[in-house]
């Protein structure tokens, strides 16, 4: 929103914002419209979260980006589009020429947000203001994108305002950090001095929410109890207050104002957390202690619940007037892996890599093209649909968007109930008993019962959503991107949840995500995915401190992590390129096409998955990682 | 294309065939209706007898049926009226060409002004000038257009006497040579059309307004008016198209009410005519040319709506 005010995009409705705005000496908020849209593109340039729906779906990129041009620069139609040319080669787009003639729809997510990159620089502005630049896109292209606005701010010259809620994205890019809670900043200083010693409550409380955190100690994750201030009533003292755990009575009665420390460290707080430094004093890499130390119950791991053998998915691709068969896109291609009673199995790779395809055929959304699933014995795959239905008692799914996926007509009592009813479970009585000891265990209160979907925060709607899939009391739990649509203090939430419940009942989850970090947080072994393929499986330490496959390698590399010190560390570009199509894969080692160890022998044989030292660890590679 | 042009040939085929059989049954249910009607009060058992003979009219359903269907695939021939001594081609050419203008006309001002219209509301929603524009589309939604042309008549002919009462308009070249006749039946069928067509372009635009590519345009620093017509005009009117293609039909079926209220003999009247006195032939050709023109409308529709926007492609 602050970012939105620069740029006086704000909608409509609210006060027009007070304050000043200075922009080189000139205050923003002074002029008028029309000089304000002379600003607007050519002064400042702004990137969005979403390219596919920023961009105008019916007009050529090309022309889009000389559009600015023709506004700011009065260029003509030829000129413009000569530029947009120029741009386009700037941000690193594959040839630009044929680029720039393409519709948005055309391109990958990753070259639509170049194509935005290139609009919103075509005037060479002074000021980027990125609002969750890369939010939307995967993270290899993540990092190719942010890697993009940071040489490209070195070149031009130009400030950038990096607005995002990912405290990995923002330890290896700023120099400064503002951290905002609920419409204030409550801390400013540099990113070393931010991560190394935070000093505000909120600060330290969202560091402690982190998953990494979390893994390294065993320990279970901080969540911030409650939730952010109604700001149509904003409180008058300290905003945070209520969810702080260091709060005073003085918090609660008056604003605290600004304080700076003699190293220029700013922030709002009466009860400060971390070591007040003098100037010239090193910082020493402190995290501050988690307070909740409680060790996580480790669950005793069973017999082998699901056993998954040479699964293959094909999609057929249609052509002509008698839609004959052309090819098909080969989604999944011969995964296998066991899930053990008690034990999670995380599924991680970028998207399109075919991991939510394999969630639909374990919970049996989509047909098996061949392979088997045998679930404690029974063949999943080759069950008629009848008797597939019984069995999905045992294998339930929970969402990544609860939202999404509940009738928004439905009472949430009925929304839990209807797997029961489906499934023909007890009788009435039993049926109401049974859903409200699940809001019980879930941690919602028992009124919450009669409320619909829209009535519920984000985090009460996932534990809506697990409730749903606990119903029917299932072996296993398919649990795909649960926590990517939700904020990290949440996030922690609802990872602890799903950990105490499994200790509890000896769940089994498959838990899916593109998030590592997470997958590790709660992993007991982890399978990475490429394209259809399983290229590693071993136990979660293992796969994420010695990675094997080269894919595995590339993607550490690739995701943000929340510390500047490791972000600067990082040598490796992380995986370049983007993810091939899956109608024509390339021969042998899918991951070729990408990889730095590739050789001629990649491309004829495709790499088994073998094992490596003792403790389960395969990977299917012919250059491991592996000394 | 080409596969999707062809595919939609055959498919547009069968459809015809359907509507063919279905529409000859259900006129053939009620038996010797029309030679009763043909023979008037003094039919004796014996002639009426003679004439259902003469037409083929009692030969079994199928044999009758493919008699019609070979004349008309062979020779383009929808066969003769029982009740007037002329063919249902000559009758449809006769008709057809004064519906087509009225509407015609109807669907063109229909447009020009319900696209500026919803853009204009849209562009200040819920101002005062939404808001009344909205109270009167609704007012124009809810008045039944046989109503509103009865008023118009009384109203402008009848009472004030603004326009003479004319005779009966029968040919496309009475309908063009008097376009002061033509005011009340098009103005009839536009307030009525405007009132619809103008609520689904605000809703249109105002879709398209909140998307976040008008956001990167106001970033980029277009004006307001840039932004309006460069961007969202365009968009917007995608679904405007796909609207007009489908209401192309009326072309043909013509508005029976209208060509009632303004004497007007069109293709409506002559429907609606022939199916109370039981001339099933004359009806079977109407319904097959609003089949065929609703077909045609749906593909052009289509087609408009790939060529409009990129995104969509026909297989």
């Amino acid at each position: 929103m602050t970012a939105m005010s620069i740029m006086r995009l704000l909608p409509n409705g609210g006060s027009s914002p007070e304050g000043s705005i200075f922009l080189d000496g000139r205050d923003l908020l002074q002029l008028d419209d029309e000089q304000m849209a002379k600003i607007r593109g050519n002064d400042i340039g702004m990137i969005f979260q979403d390219p596919m729906t920023s961009l105008n779906p019916t007009m050529t990129i090309g022309k889009q980006i000389a559009e600015s041009v023709r506004i700011h620069r009065g260029a003509s139609k030829a000129e413009g589009l000569e530029r947009a040319i120029e741009v386009l080669s700037l941000v690193g787009m594959p040839s630009p020429q044929q680029r720039a003639r393409d519709y948005p729809h055309q391109l990958s997510g990753g070259m639509r947000q170049r194509a935005m990159i290139a609009i919103a620089l075509a005037n060479e502005p002074k000021l980027l203001i990125a609002d969750e630049p890369t939010t939307a896109l995967d993270v290899t292209v993540q990092k190719q994108i942010l890697e993009l606005i940071d040489g490209l701010r070195e070149r031009l010259g130009m400030a950038v305002i990096l607005v995002t809620h990912d405290l990995g994205v923002i330890a290896g890019r700023a120099d400064r950090v503002n951290v905002m809670y609920a419409g204030r900043i409550v801390e400013n200083t540099t990113t070393e001095m931010l991560y190394a010693n935070p000093r505000h409550p909120y600060t330290e409380a969202l560091f402690d929410s982190l998953p990494e955190r979390g893994a390294d100690s065993g320990t279970r994750l901080y969540s911030i109890p409650g939730m952010p201030p109604d700001l149509t009533k904003p409180p008058a003292a300290c905003r945070f207050a209520a969810r702080c755990r260091y709060a005073q009575d003085d918090c609660r009665a008056q604003d605290p104002p600004y304080r700076v420390d003699e190293v220029g460290h700013e922030f709002a707080c009466f009860h400060p957390v971390g070591a007040a430094l003098r100037s010239g004093e090193e910082v020493e890499v402190t995290l501050s202690e988690v307070t909740s130390t409680e060790e996580l119950p480790t669950p005793e791991l069973g017999e082998v619940l699901l056993e998954v053998t040479d699964l293959v998915k094909d999609f057929p691709i249609t052509k002509g007037f008698l839609r004959r068969q052309i090819g098909s896109v080969s989604a999944v291609a011969g995964v296998s892996f066991s899930i053990r009673k008690g034990e999670t199995v995380g599924l991680v790779g970028e998207s399109g890599c075919g991991k939510t395809t394999v969630a639909k055929l374990i919970v049996g959304l989509e047909e098996t093209t061949a392979g088997s699933m045998s679930l404690e014995g029974t063949d999943l795959a080759t069950l008629k649909s009848g008797e597939r239905r019984k069995k999905s008692r045992d294998v339930q799914l929970m969402f990544q968007d609860s939202y999404a996926a509940m009738d928004p007509r439905m009472r949430v009592r009925t929304v839990v109930r209807e797997p029961l009813d489906i499934q023909k479970v007890g009788d009435k009585e039993s049926r109401e008993a049974r859903i409200k000891e699940l809001f019980e265990q879930v941690g919602l209160p028992a009124s919450a019962l009669e409320r619909y979907p829209h009535e519920f925060s984000g985090g009460q709607r996932q534990r809506v959503g697990f409730a749903r899939a606990l119903a029917p009391a299932p072996k296993l739990i398919v649990a795909d991107e649960p926590v990517s649509a939700l904020d990290v203090s949440i996030q922690s939430q609802v990872l602890n949840l799903m950990k105490d419940l499994q200790a509890e009942h000896g769940l089994s989850y498959l838990f899916i995500s593109h998030d590592l970090s997470v997958v590790r947080y709660v992993s007991d072994r982890i399978g990475v995915m490429y394209l259809g393929k399983l290229v590693e499986i071993g136990p979660a330490e293992a796969v994420y401190s010695k990675p094997i496959h080269h894919y595995t390698r590339g993607l550490l590399d690739t995701i943000p992590v929340a510390d500047p010190e490791v972000e600067k560390a990082k040598a490796s570009s992380g995986i370049v390129g983007e993810l091939p199509s899956a109608i024509n894969p390339p021969s042998g080692c899918r991951f070729r096409t990408r990889c730095p160890a590739a050789q001629d022998i990649c491309a004829q044989t495709e790499p088994p998955l073998v094992p490596y030292g003792t403790d389960g660890h395969l990977a299917a590679c012919h250059f491991p990682i592996w000394e | 294309m080409t596969t999707y042009l062809i595919r939609r040939f055959f498919q547009s085929i069968v459809t015809l065939f359907i509507v063919s059989i279905a529409t000859f049954g259900m006129m053939h249910l009620m038996p010797n209706g029309v030679v009763r009607g043909m023979l008037g009060q003094r039919a004796t058992p014996q002639t009426i007898a003679e004439l259902t003979h003469r037409l083929g009219l009692d030969q079994p359903l199928y044999v009758q049926y493919w008699r019609w269907l070979d004349r008309l695939v062979v020779h383009f021939d929808l066969g003769t009226s029982y009740q007037k001594s002329q063919t249902v081609n000559a009758l449809l050419k006769e008709d057809m060409g004064q519906s087509m203008y009225i509407v015609g006309l109807a669907l063109f001002f229909t447009i020009v002004i319900s696209v500026p219209v919803g853009v204009l509301q849209a562009t200040r929603r819920n101002s005062v000038t939404d808001y009344t524009i909205t109270t009167f589309s609704f007012i124009g939604y809810a008045i039944p257009v046989f109503f509103l042309g009865v008023v118009l008549r009384d109203l402008f002919q009848v009472q004030f006497h603004l326009i003479p009462i004319a005779k009966q308009i029968d040919s496309f070249h009475a309908a063009f040579s008097q376009p002061d006749q033509m005011i009340l039946p098009v103005a009839t069928l536009v307030i009525s059309g405007v009132a619809g067509y103008s609520r689904y372009m605000r809703s249109s635009m105002l879709d398209e307004i909140t998307q976040d590519y008008v956001r990167t345009a106001i970033a980029k620093g277009a004006t307001k008016r840039r932004v309006l017509y460069r961007h969202v005009l365009r968009n917007a009117m995608i679904p405007m198209i796909t609207l007009v293609g489908l209401s192309l039909p009326t072309l043909v079926g013509g508005a029976l009410l209208v060509e009632q209220i303004f004497n007007i003999q069109g293709i409506g009247v002559l429907t609606i005519n022939a199916a109370l006195s039981s001339d099933f032939v004359i009806v079977l050709g109407t319904t097959m040319l609003t089949a065929i023109v609703t077909i045609l409308g749906s593909l052009v529709a289509d087609i408009s709506y790939a060529a409009l926007d990129p995104r969509v492609r026909l297989t």
